[in-house]
């Protein structure tokens, strides 16, 4: 079995796909692992390195030889919270080069079903993160957002976000993956690494909210009716890893 | 009565937003408009949730009343005339602030406007319109606006409001007209049903130029029935949908009329309505109103009043609860309601939702081929779904499909178990008998309860308890069971 050890972010894994693929030793001797996974004795090991070219032509050959689609459920499992999506990844795309893009709705194909999960998963992760970001206004006036979210799905946000608010400025800063989309009134927004101490810095300090987020904790509250009360249900619609990132809680 | 017009904000958004609490409407769905440039916001098909209340349910949008005075004495209302409540107003400044920067926090979706009717419904309708003409115009609110029409309230402002909203609703309040009489006294069925009438004739005349403009009508459009397409041919003097001379121009595109539809809610179980009513009304509704949604709304006793009922075990949630599913199977699932109940069983099974219900009253039906049956078939099979179903189809086109194969396509099989078969076998040995795959679905915990309410129909067999017999015990019998003999 030969590995192939790659980074975490989505070029990684398109280098990793590109490089056990093409290193022609069948798809069933080899293999991508994350970076610091426990070693085989009987097993050599290959690092991957990450070029643009590979990246490019990897993602070419999804695009042009398989449908749009496709790449897109392909990149959003890239973001996923698996450890082990690069290989899924990998898997599912030999069946996809063999069976065409038609291969998505075919569930019964193990390989396919786990891509399908990934995607289910970060797919109800960035529904639930629509609603419930939330933005808090710093000193200077930019709009900030502290999210925790268990799949990378900053990416996913932005866009969303500058659609619908093209006149503001805004931060939406991943505290566990230390990632920025930084968005610019009237102008597109960008993704940052913010792991310097610079950006530290600033996103420790608080933010001045105390009136509108008085206002919609009174309104929170007012809102429920207490012969209804149904905590049960709230937890099931609102989970409480959710809470801490936000206002009302 | 307690009138305060300098109140600070805090305190009327928490009176304002308490007092619009019992209105179910919360969503935010029906119309997908991207961003502007210049402008806040977008609107997003199937809604966003933003928060859940304590009471678990979504919180969507900034759902506040205008004002809680109110003219009207119905009883069932928290505002109603007599009540002797804190009463204020917001201005429409306050509304504008509020939700621009509520908005801007991600805090909600949009705003939900509704009021208790001040002086007349003309002049409550008036307040209503400037406030969204202000939100819309001055602040360059591009998000969902979810508005009441206040029944009684002139044509030409409703019509001003179903340009600047994107969903307008009637509350029906009671299902039928006498309901209506007892409790609602200021209220008539035809004062509600005649701002209904004009914003389906509004937004059907609006898709009938779009159809004839050679333009496809947008998804979000309502459903043009037949009786709609019938009446819009009939005099259609009240609304001229499509020239749209309220909105500041600007060289902006001018809006639709209620783009997201209407929608409308019911009071559940203040009136002594069945559920056979109740979604007959509701389907009613559906195909000759064109609405989106109907709402129920489990009655809570807010006043003390003796006309209403006293809910001793509380709202009845289980009840609106069933109404909601029978509801989905009429919108999404190809039910009429006279399948689902009629007029000697008017009321939901309380163990059963109503799609098994009428599975285990249709077993002839049953089961179906999950291989073969069309979409329509396998809609109506119990633990299937829109998606289910949906992915089912799209899956058997290569290979055929087995039991675990459905299990990841998200059939629930604990369910569909008995009502399906996969290449012409089920999963394992099924008595296909009403009483037993009753006994199965229902499940241990709820059998008794079951036993209780339905003695005559279905029960567990049991070699002690045979509370059937009702012959009395006589001499021979016990001289037989101590003997053992016969």
């Amino acid at each position: 079995m030969t590995v192939f050890v790659c980074g975490e972010e989505p070029e990684d894994i398109w280098c990793a796909v590109y490089d056990a693929w093409m290193s022609r030793l069948g798809h069933q001797n080899v293999r991508i692992e994350p970076i610091g996974e426990n070693r085989e004795i009987f097993s050599s090991y290959r690092e991957v390195v990450t070029e643009e070219t590979k990246t490019v032509r990897v993602i070419r050959s999804i695009r042009e030889k398989l449908s749009e689609a496709l790449y897109e459920q392909v990149y959003k499992a890239a973001l996923s919270q698996d450890r082990w999506r690069a290989d899924k990844i990998y898997r599912f795309l030999i069946y996809a080069f063999a069976y065409g893009p038609s291969v998505l709705d075919q569930l019964q194909i193990p390989a396919v079903y786990d891509l399908f999960q990934m995607n289910r998963h970060l797919a109800r992760e960035y529904n639930h993160m629509l609603g419930f970001t939330r933005f808090s206004r710093m000193q200077d006036g930019i709009l900030l957002a502290k999210i925790g979210p268990k799949n990378d799905i900053t990416v996913l946000l932005a866009p969303h976000f500058a659609e619908r608010m093209p006149e503001e400025n805004w931060i939406i800063y991943d505290e566990n993956r230390r990632k920025a989309a930084v968005h610019r009134a009237g102008q597109g927004w960008v993704l940052l690494h913010a792991d310097s101490a610079e950006w530290q810095q600033r996103m420790a300090l608080d933010t001045d909210e105390v009136v509108f987020e008085k206002l919609w904790r009174t309104f929170h509250q007012s809102v429920g009716i207490e012969e209804r009360c149904n905590p049960r249900c709230q937890m099931t619609m609102l989970p409480l890893r959710y809470r801490p990132y936000m206002t009302e809680f | 009565m307690l009138l305060q017009e300098a109140m600070d904000i805090q305190e009327k958004l928490k009176i304002l937003s308490d007092a619009a609490k019992y209105d179910v409407a919360c969503t935010s769905s029906g119309v997908a408009r991207g961003g502007q440039k210049g402008c806040l916001g977008s609107t997003y098909a199937s809604g966003i949730c933003h928060s859940f209340a304590s009471d678990g349910r979504c919180i969507s949008l900034l759902k506040i009343l205008f004002t809680n005075q109110c003219i009207h004495d119905c009883r069932y209302c928290i505002n109603r005339r007599s009540n002797d409540v804190m009463r204020t107003s917001f201005t429409p400044e306050e509304v504008c602030t509020l939700t621009m920067e509520f908005y801007r926090r991600n805090y909600i979706e949009g705003l939900f406007l509704s009021s208790g009717i001040v002086h007349s419904p003309d002049y409550t309708m008036e307040l209503i319109c400037q406030t969204l003409r202000q939100l819309r115009g001055q602040h360059h609110f591009n998000g969902y606006i979810h508005v009441k029409a206040i029944p009684g309230a002139s044509p030409e402002l409703i019509e001003q409001a179903g340009f600047l909203a994107d969903r307008m609703s009637v509350n029906l309040e009671l299902p039928t007209a006498e309901g209506l009489r007892r409790l609602a006294p200021g209220k008539t069925r035809e004062k509600i049903l005649a701002p209904m009438r004009q914003i389906q004739k509004g937004i059907a005349g609006q898709n009938l130029r779009w159809l004839e403009a050679g333009g496809e009508v947008p998804r979000a459009a309502g459903f043009l029935s037949q009786q709609g397409r019938h009446e819009i041919g009939m005099a259609n003097t009240v609304t001229h949908p499509g020239r749209n001379v309220w909105m500041p121009q600007s060289g902006r595109k001018s809006r639709n009329f209620v783009p997201a539809g209407q929608s409308t809610q019911m009071i559940v179980g203040a009136t002594p309505e069945n559920d056979y009513q109740m979604i007959r009304v509701a389907e009613a509704l559906y195909q000759n109103y064109d609405l989106k949604r109907v709402f129920y709304s489990a009655f809570i006793r807010v006043n003390d009043d003796s006309m209403l009922p006293a809910l001793p075990g509380g709202p009845p949630l289980l009840r609106e609860h069933r109404l909601y599913q029978a509801d989905w199977l009429l919108r999404y699932y190809g039910f009429r309601a006279d399948e689902l109940l009629d007029e000697k069983r008017p009321n939901f099974n309380v163990l059963l939702d109503p799609k098994c219900d009428w599975a285990l009253r249709h077993l002839e039906q049953f089961p179906v081929e999950v291989n073969r049956a069309d979409y329509a078939t396998l809609l109506r099979v119990p633990g299937l779904g829109v998606k289910s179903a949906r992915r089912i189809l799209a899956a058997r086109r290569k290979s055929a499909l087995d039991f675990p194969d459905l299990k990841k396509l998200g059939v629930v099989l604990k369910r569909a178990v008995y009502f399906i078969t996969c290449s012409g076998r089920t999963m394992y040995p099924i008595r296909m008998n009403e009483n037993d795959i009753t006994s199965q679905l229902i499940g241990e915990e709820h059998r008794r309860l079951w036993d209780i309410e339905n003695h005559d129909s279905f029960r567990q067999m049991s070699l002690f308890d045979d509370y059937h017999v009702t012959a009395s015990v006589r001499p021979e019998d016990l001289v037989s069971v101590v003997s053992g003999s016969l």
